[in-house]
């Protein structure tokens, strides 16, 4: 910290301080119960991952039962080269091939060379339909979000109910990101367009 | 819906001797308003106390910021109503005034009690009919088609639901619903006078949305809303015509001869 | 009469804008409102219990900032204090020239608004882009946002095509489409060569030390992949207290601002890169930012520092669907900005002071606002404080003289009796000298002023009988 900022410090943390030392009452910190933001209506289903398949398909997302199926989409839209973690290699190099061309190195100078790229994920959460990815799960940030398809990889046990279960469960990963479909904008006059900066398709199978 | 911007104080007293509040716009422009508050207060079996010194709630001051003149003009209404009889008022904005606005410009005052204590007693008048004096349905028949503006300044309050639920229950009476129902009619006090492009546009759409549903009558429980929204349709031509809500009742009380 | 600069301002606007802003607003105000309560039962409860986990953290802020320090060092971030904008800005600058940075990226940052980061850099020799699609095409025509959420929402595809294809960026045609891909291609590259990412933050949990933010476009995902450097400006009004209490905000944040159930990516940062992961910033550093903050935990506005910029009450707020938020000349539009701007400004809240009285004090505001902030009573100790300022209020009738009547009841029974008074009459609302602006554009009705008094009298008389 330089001098201008630890002096700068002080000064805040006084005035703060003083100023809130002067209140006639302090607001307490509320009780509240963990659930007390669940909602219901996105958890109807009969189990966790039918309710995240539900929220996750409202969320624009495309839900693949099997590898095959994902290869028969990777097809027909014709993404024939994509990244893949390394340590799903083995999964998915025999399932894809020899159509479709895996490469387990994330270039950083030909970002757009991969249509897709599969990254494991850190878990899902079943009342937004939302996919959890971090730095312990995802071997590069890059790969799970240059190319245009992303296709995570969960494995059903670790799906969280509610928002606030995920919360309790972010431990101290240093980047961890919650996806939500495709990145999308309504800057231009309001009208929904997919894929801006991140994937214009977000995919996931559970393995 | 309700917020906490504007609440009303819990156990505010009830009964049947009342003071009424008749607000300076019914002492200038709205007699038949006041008029029919009190009727329709006696219908109840009210005694309704008029105190004479009373001119204005204090608001118009407020509202600018001149909080100064403002809490002059409360000290004397405070006086004026000072007593332990629920003060009743024929406009959620003036009611709120006394409840809410009051309370805060006397925040820092050593007499801030004393205002606490009438806005604590106030109450507006639809709401006291329905949640102090506890009813819930009204006689009569009024074969007539009517929108309600719910004034902003009964947001958060129980007033709007109030309205609703008399309206609701007049024979013959229909409320249609109307488009953007929650926008402001743009009054606003001395906003009217210093925005005036802002706060006609505001009343234009709303006009627009009212004729829309082509109602007999345009109804509210605040008349500077119907003062604003009427002056403003008149000047452009059209007519629109308004009542409180209060007048409705005492015509229904008159539909089913229960007027003395 | 003279009238209010917002009114003027208003009544120039052009019918595009116009019709563009209100269009968004009124679609926005609905959504927000279905995602809320077809979610929840009670979206109030919910919007009351975010409002006071804010208070008690403003209420506390001394002690949550120095915890919110300690979590941040220790997940390895460096922890800087700026003052003013001045001072924020010269921070940045230092740590920029450190690393012989010459090229920034940048995520939608209110906070980076409050101290015109993006003209500072580009003054000082360092690239900068703003990645947000939004705020990229504000850059590129120099212009300003004019909405906290939807900022180019004074635009539309002729104007944003002109402005690409002016900045070098060629395009097909003006569908929204085509301007999202071509911005695209042109950001890639920019975010994996630059050398450092500037964010703001939307929550930055105290116990943790996690910086939250929000984007729809991944734009904050890619400055946080390319970088090696990131640097957070923080406003010290950001912390919240604990992990759980973002449960609540996240659920909050998205219904109130785009009727979303939450934005598309959450992302919680939590230090610089792990060991084993080889995109990200090995460094990273967040300023607090107090820039008038603690001016306002002082004063009776301090409620304002709960606002989590969700831009639901400028959606909702009459005033700025026809004013649009260019009206409010400063970076935070709408009602709360019409708070915010003027409490923040300092010693130059003088030119300001005109913000709080462009409200009808309709409530609206307060009751969308997903922390429960009382605006209208806001606006009220602002008005107040500028009359006690004998600032000058144009258009806004004095009331002295009304005070002076409503205080003598014999006096005003005279008046109320005596049409020909008419004239020398403060009436409800609607003092003197504002009569001609009233009458201007609406009739007054009947005057019957004292017959209600007659007949209540002449009532009395006859029951007394």
């Amino acid at each position: 910290m330089t001098d201008s900022s630890s002096d700068t410090r002080k000064a805040i943390l006084e005035r703060v301080r003083k100023s809130t030392s002067l209140l006639p009452e302090k607001t307490p910190y509320p009780d509240y119960p963990n659930d007390v933001a669940r909602s219901a209506p996105h958890l109807q289903e009969e189990n966790p991952l039918e309710n995240f398949r539900k929220n996750f398909e409202t969320a624009h997302g495309i839900f693949f039962d099997t590898v095959s199926k994902l290869k028969e989409y990777l097809l027909k839209e014709n993404f024939r080269v994509g990244f893949c973690d390394p340590a799903l290699l083995d999964i998915f190099h025999s399932a894809l091939a020899p159509e479709i061309e895996l490469t387990t190195t994330f270039d950083r100078s030909r970002i757009d060379v991969c249509a897709f790229g599969i990254t494991r994920a850190a878990g899902a959460i079943a009342e937004t339909g939302t996919i959890i990815l971090n730095d312990e799960t995802t071997c590069t940030r890059l790969g799970a979000l240059a190319p245009w398809v992303h296709v995570a990889i969960i494995s059903p046990k670790l799906i969280h109910e509610t928002i606030g279960d995920a919360i309790s469960a972010l431990g101290k990963d240093p980047n961890t990101i919650w996806a939500t479909g495709p990145s999308k904008t309504a800057d231009v006059e309001g009208i929904l367009i997919e894929g801006v900066h991140g994937p214009g398709v977000q995919a996931c199978l559970f393995i | 819906m309700s917020n906490s911007g504007l609440l009303t104080a819990q156990n505010r007293p009830t009964g049947k001797r009342v003071m009424m509040m008749a607000t300076c716009l019914c002492d200038a422009f709205f007699d038949d308003v006041a008029k029919a508050s009190v009727e329709v207060l006696e219908y109840l079996g009210c005694e309704v106390l008029f105190p004479e010194g009373q001119t204005c709630c204090g608001q118009p001051a407020f509202n600018s910021g001149d909080w100064d003149s403002s809490r002059k003009v409360v000290r004397h209404t405070e006086r004026v109503f000072s007593g332990a009889e629920p003060v009743i008022v024929p406009s959620g904005s003036c009611a709120a005034m006394l409840f809410h606005g009051a309370p805060l410009e006397f925040e820092k005052c050593s007499d801030a009690k004393k205002v606490d204590a009438l806005a604590n007693r106030t109450w507006e008048i639809i709401d006291f009919i329905v949640n102090g004096l506890g009813v819930k349905e009204w006689p009569g028949t009024l074969n007539e088609r009517v929108v309600f503006h719910e004034s902003c300044h009964s947001r958060g309050t129980k007033s709007g639901e109030a309205i609703r639920t008399l309206l609701g229950s007049i024979a013959g009476l229909k409320v249609s619903p109307i488009g953007e129902s929650e926008q402001c009619c743009g009054f606003g006090g001395t906003f009217s006078v210093s925005f005036p492009n802002i706060s006609t546009a505001m009343g234009d759409l709303k006009i627009e949305h009212v004729l829309e549903a082509n109602p007999d009558w345009l109804v509210s429980g605040d008349m500077s809303c119907m003062m604003h929204l009427r002056g403003l349709a008149e000047k452009e031509g059209r007519q629109l015509r308004v009542r409180h809500v209060i007048q409705i009742l005492r015509d229904a009380l008159a539909s089913a001869h229960l007027l003395p | 009469m003279k009238t209010q600069p917002i009114d003027q301002f208003a009544a120039h606007l052009s019918h595009e804008v116009h019709t563009s802003v209100r269009d968004s607003s009124v679609k926005r105000t609905a959504q927000r409102k279905d995602a809320l309560w077809k979610d929840f039962e009670d979206p109030n409860a919910l919007r009351r219990l975010a409002g006071q986990i804010k208070q008690h953290t403003l209420d506390h802020l001394d002690t949550y900032i120095e915890k919110a320090e300690s979590a941040l060092k220790a997940n390895g971030a460096q922890v800087h204090f700026a003052a003013d904008a001045e001072h924020a800005q010269k921070l940045i600058l230092e740590l920029l020239h450190k690393r012989n940075a010459t090229r920034v990226v940048k995520t939608k940052s209110m906070a980076t608004e409050e101290i015109h980061l993006g003209p500072f850099l580009e003054k000082n020799g360092v690239e900068s882009f703003e990645t947000d699609l939004g705020e990229f095409i504000v850059q590129i025509d120099n212009d300003h946002p004019s909405h906290i959420v939807t900022p180019i929402i004074h635009k539309n595809r002729k104007q944003i095509a002109r402005s690409f294809e002016k900045f070098g960026i060629p395009l097909p045609n003006d569908d929204p489409e085509s301007i999202t891909k071509a911005a695209r291609i042109f950001m890639r590259q920019k975010y994996l060569d630059a050398d450092v990412a500037i964010t703001g933050a939307n929550f930055l949990s105290a116990e943790s030390g996690k910086i939250v933010l929000v984007t729809n476009e991944g734009n904050a995902r890619f400055c946080l992949a390319g970088g090696s450097m990131h640097i957070a400006l923080v406003g010290i009004e950001k912390v919240v207290p604990k992990d759980r209490d973002l449960t609540v905000f996240l659920n909050l944040l998205a219904r109130s601002a785009t009727g979303q159930q939450l934005t598309v990516y959450t992302e919680f940062i939590g230090g610089p890169k792990g060991a084993t992961q080889p995109d990200g910033p090995q460094e990273m550093h967040v300023i607090f930012l107090d820039n008038g903050r603690t001016e306002v935990l002082e004063s009776d506005c301090r409620e304002i520092l709960r606002c989590i910029r969700c831009g639901a009450c400028l959606n909702v707020c009459p005033v700025y669907r026809q004013a649009s938020g260019h009206a409010y000349r400063s970076v935070y539009p709408g009602p709360l900005g019409a708070v915010l701007s003027p409490a923040l400004a300092g010693s130059h809240f003088a030119a300001l002071a005109d913000l709080p009285k462009a409200s009808s004090l309709c409530g609206a505001c307060n009751e969308v606002c997903p922390v429960d902030i009382p605006i209208p009573d806001l606006l009220l100790r602002l008005r107040n404080r500028a009359k006690e300022e004998r600032l000058p209020s144009p258009g806004t009738p004095p009331l002295g003289g009304w005070a002076l009547l409503a205080t003598r009841p014999f006096v005003w029974r005279m008046a109320m009796l005596s049409t020909q008074l008419l004239n020398l009459l403060p009436l409800h609302h609607l003092p003197l000298p504002g009569l001609k602006s009233w009458t201007d554009r609406r009739t007054l009705p009947e005057w019957r002023g004292g017959e209600f008094r007659k007949w209540m009298k002449a009532r009395k008389g006859k029951s007394n009988d």
